[in-house]
């Protein structure tokens, strides 16, 4: 769900640098298709012909981010078009594609937590790993049914103006009101919420799953009235311009964009939290096998850096790396200097327990 | 029935098929699915009595809800006191005011606020510049917001209730009673007051019942701190997948909301207001 959340916000970032001349209409659609949000660049639904890959995301500025960072690699290569459909793969509308026998997407960007729920359900179709080649992508990147497109990471974010210079070293400092004192903000959705309390609270990331709720819930209750939670990407922005905020717990890409406005914010990397999206491919898709040469090819570092450099998302592949600039690499989740305190985030432990999760925090920040 | 009350009832039915169709007919599917998600039986309702948290949300709804309509009914009856007291022109202007709110998105509204009450918005700012307060309010992210976002939400509705109700009282009972001897502040607690008892009802209930399913403007302005019935429910539909639990929950919100609706028909103002005023 986080990851939905996230590739939608993605696709916003995009948006607003075509509207605003950062971006031509090409590059646009390309990163749109990268994401696989088509649908609001092409009127009708995309639906996949003989000889055609539909991919399936959240729409937005991520149609033409996806279509030129996977779509035209794989088209240049094979001559068979790829589209992008933004019309959001909700688990729940592909349930619905898949139990009516209509399905129209090849393959969709969701997220590990989903990959894990919808194989659970059976409603998507094993990743052919005889095609797909999962040397491409880095460690723990490559499950039963999802194998990561890109990655993205929860950053403690902060305005230096109002640290006076000081550089939180990591979550401990998030919750110090001393050294520094004013709001913070938080993402009401869980993932990657009470792992940043835990590992203030102490806890080592190899003890982090499954979460100890009750110890997050104390940990965190002290800290409620000073902060202010945000549900989407923009708003989290948004309290950082407002100078509403001090310090923040927000999404990479958010942080960057925050960065480049105003050198004043700026973020750590140190105990980043790191999400694995993914590809998913639903049962029945009209491609069939096709769909993982697609996959292979969407693994390829080239179109992940055009990707990095459109919209903010790391690089599932490490040989990516290579690829970069200086300047990718500061943004890059996954890049060595910025991941050495990094922790994953557990996807087969939400895939289980996010629903109750969810619930438990929405109920316990609201007291 | 006339030849064109038979036509007047025919030009209805394409209306009454569209509002079955789309209203009718998916309120009964959610009814299913409250007792068919995710196994049949009453396991949903059962639960949400059981459920600590989905008492604290119907609380918070309620209480917001309720100093939600009490703010609102007072400051609308003070305006639309006001404007059936002014000469037509002017009153034309007033009315013209009251409705420039409604072309404004309620997501726009809601920033605006945002924007005027946060630690550094305009009023902190006027606030702390002229010395009234050393250190910014706490006047957004919090319960107050979201009354403050709502009651300017709902004023306008019970501005033009009250305003139309207000109009209709017949001046000349209010002269009957200064000419007896009555001081203003007896005309309108004694006369003013009890006739406009109707008005006073019905927007009282019209803003309740709006109020309960605030989404936007709660989850906005409370950024996850006031969580309201109907912000749950969008979460327990399209993330935790809950469907069963949502379903039940709105269920027992629209059977509370006609109870409620039924239980206001019954006292004599509420009555009047629906029958014209003067029944």
């Amino acid at each position: 769900m986080s990851t939905h959340r996230f590739s939608k916000d993605s696709a916003e970032i995009a948006l607003e640098k075509f509207r605003t001349g950062k971006l031509d209409r090409r590059t646009f659609l390309t990163a749109m298709a990268g994401l696989g949000l088509a649908v609001a660049i092409r009127p009708t639904s995309a639906s996949a012909e003989a000889n055609e890959i539909v991919i399936c995301n959240w729409g937005g500025a991520a149609l033409e981010a996806f279509q030129k960072a996977y779509g035209a690699p794989f088209t240049a290569a094979t001559g068979t078009p790829v589209s992008v459909d933004g019309a959001g793969p909700a688990t729940g509308a592909i349930r619905a594609m898949v139990e009516s026998k209509n399905v129209i997407w090849d393959v969709t960007d969701g997220g590990m937590v989903d990959a894990v729920v919808l194989g659970t359900g059976g409603f998507v179709e094993p990743i052919d790993y005889s095609i797909v080649d999962k040397t491409l992508v880095g460690p723990d990147m490559a499950a039963e049914f999802g194998i990561c497109n890109y990655t993205f990471a929860n950053v403690l974010a902060y305005d230096a103006k109002k640290t006076g210079g000081k550089v939180p070293t990591g979550w401990v400092d998030f919750f110090d009101l001393e050294k520094f004192p004013g709001k913070r903000t938080m993402c009401k959705w869980i993932q990657g919420q009470l792992e940043s309390v835990l590992l203030a609270d102490g806890v080592k990331p190899e003890d982090m799953y499954p979460l100890d709720v009750d110890r997050a819930f104390k940990k965190l209750e002290p800290l409620l009235p000073h902060i202010i939670f945000w549900e989407g990407g923009a708003q989290s922005q948004q309290l950082f311009r407002d100078g509403e905020v001090v310090l923040g717990n927000v999404w990479h890409t958010r942080a960057n964009l925050l960065h480049k406005e105003n050198p004043d914010f700026a973020w750590t990397w140190a105990q980043q939290l790191l999400f694995s999206s993914a590809w998913s491919v639903p049962k029945g898709n009209p491609a069939g096998k096709k769909v993982f040469d697609f996959i292979n090819s969407s693994l390829q570092p080239e179109g992940q850096v055009t990707l990095l450099r459109l919209m903010g998302n790391g690089p599932s592949n490490p040989k990516a790396l290579a690829l970069m600039t200086p300047e990718d690499k500061a943004v890059y989740p996954l890049a060595p200097e910025n991941a050495a305190t990094a922790l994953k985030i557990q996807a087969a432990y939400y895939a289980a327990n996010e629903a109750e999760l969810q619930n438990r925090f929405l109920d316990f920040i609201s007291r | 029935m006339t030849r064109f009350q038979r036509w007047a009832l025919a030009l209805t039915v394409p209306a009454a098929v569209l509002a079955i169709g789309l209203y009718v007919f998916p309120i009964f599917q959610v009814l299913a699915l409250s007792f068919l998600e995710p196994k049949p039986g009453f396991g949903n309702y059962v639960s949400l009595f059981g459920n600590a948290a989905i008492g604290r949300v119907v609380r918070t709804t309620i209480i917001v809800s309720v100093l939600t309509t009490a703010i609102t009914v007072v400051l609308a009856y003070v305006v639309a006191f006001a404007i059936v007291q002014m000469p037509r022109g002017r009153r034309r202007v007033a009315l013209f005011l009251v409705m420039v709110p409604f072309w404004i998105s309620v997501l726009v509204r809601a920033f605006s606020w945002i924007t005027i009450l946060r630690r550094n918005g305009v009023l902190n700012t006027v606030l702390t510049e002229a010395g009234a307060i050393s250190e910014p309010l706490d006047l957004v992210y919090n319960q107050f917001g979201v009354i403050v976002g709502m009651v300017h939400y709902m004023m306008p509705f019970a501005i033009l209730l009250l305003v139309a109700n207000l109009g209709d009282i017949d001046r000349r009972i209010i002269q009957a009673a200064r000419s007896l001897g009555a001081q203003p502040a007896t005309v309108f607690w004694r006369v003013w007051l009890p006739l406009s008892l109707p008005g006073v009802s019905i927007a009282t209930l019209f803003t309740i019942i709006f109020s309960l399913g605030f989404l936007v403007t709660p989850a906005i302005l409370g950024a996850g701190r006031v969580l309201m019935i109907a912000e749950y429910l969008s979460v327990q539909i399209s993330s935790t997948l809950r469907w069963g639990v949502a379903t039940a929950l709105s269920t027992l919100m629209l059977v509370a909301v006609g109870l409620l609706v039924a239980g206001a028909m019954r006292h004599p103002a509420m009555r009047a207001a629906f029958g014209g005023g003067r029944a």
